[in-house]
């Protein structure tokens, strides 16, 4: 594909929210996903020549961009890690109702703090709309895995929000 | 709603900055315009490197040869000086009579 500047502003405009959404829902940091993408971004200028087709953009992005994320917080340790257990409870949402903004933070926080591969499987799981199979192969991990991920992350959540059901009546 | 719809309401796609396209545009553009410019420099600067290096092993050389042969001159012009007096001092014992000599 052309690294043509112009033809490269495009191509961030198509992709900007999907690079940017992941590294937002992955640190809980906006300004911190601003920049985490904008070196996304950078590399594939420089990668640009020797990407195919449209497609291979997609699944390179979100490639380095799940990579990038859980390599800064593995080497950066911004965010502590802490199991999802010890997660601090949540303010209670008052019922499961349509785009629940209280209950949709409380969500992105219990995300936000799983471990790291579970993390970026949620988000390319529920963000992206992707099966486990592309899930598998957008991480290069085994689909039992991605499976067994998506079952215990959602195992967890399940038993988090029932709990702050709970603790609300 | 179930959960996973929930999940989903709560993961769905949100935009940077308005201005996020046009600044990772802007510095990918300054980004590269060096590399581009490095190239051309570096050849520039190493040709004339060599060319300075060149010129200056030519000159050395030449002024190595031409010390050489001011000295060759030298030890020449000694050994014809040298010859010259043995020459002299011969042709001095020959015009001599031998009677001046012995007193």
């Amino acid at each position: 594909m052309s690294d043509d500047p112009e033809r490269f502003e495009v191509l961030v405009r198509e992709h900007q929210a999907m690079v940017f959404s992941m590294a937002c829902r992955y640190l809980r940091n906006r300004a911190l996903a601003e920049e985490i993408a904008q070196e996304v971004f950078l590399q594939l200028y420089r990668k640009l020549p020797s990407l195919e087709s449209e497609d291979h953009v997609v699944h390179w992005l979100r490639w380095v961009t799940a990579h990038r994320l859980i390599d800064h917080s593995r080497h950066e340790k911004r965010r502590p890690q802490s199991p999802l257990e010890d997660a601090p409870e949540p303010a209670a949402a008052d019922s499961m109702s349509d785009a629940d903004p209280l209950l949709s933070e409380m969500l992105r926080d219990l995300v936000a703090s799983l471990p790291e591969n579970a993390r970026v499987v949620m988000i390319l799981r529920y963000q992206e709309d992707l099966d486990p199979m592309d899930i598998a192969r957008a991480l290069d991990m085994p689909i039992a895995t991605v499976k067994s991920h998506l079952q215990r992350s959602l195992a967890l959540l399940r038993d988090k929000l029932s709990r702050q059901k709970g603790v609300g009546k | 709603m179930n959960l996973e719809d929930e999940l989903r309401a709560a993961l769905r796609r949100e935009d940077p900055s308005p201005d996020f396209a046009r600044r990772v545009a802007a510095r990918a553009q300054s980004s590269t315009k060096p590399a581009r410019g490095i190239p051309w420099m570096m050849w520039a600067a190493a040709i004339a490197a060599l060319l300075v290096i060149g010129f200056s092993a030519a000159y050395e050389y030449q002024q190595i040869k031409a010390e050489r042969a001011s000295r060759d001159a030298v030890i020449a012009l000694r050994i014809a000086a040298d010859k010259l007096n043995i020459a002299r001092e011969r042709v001095v014992r020959r015009e001599t009579p031998a009677n001046t000599r012995e007193n």
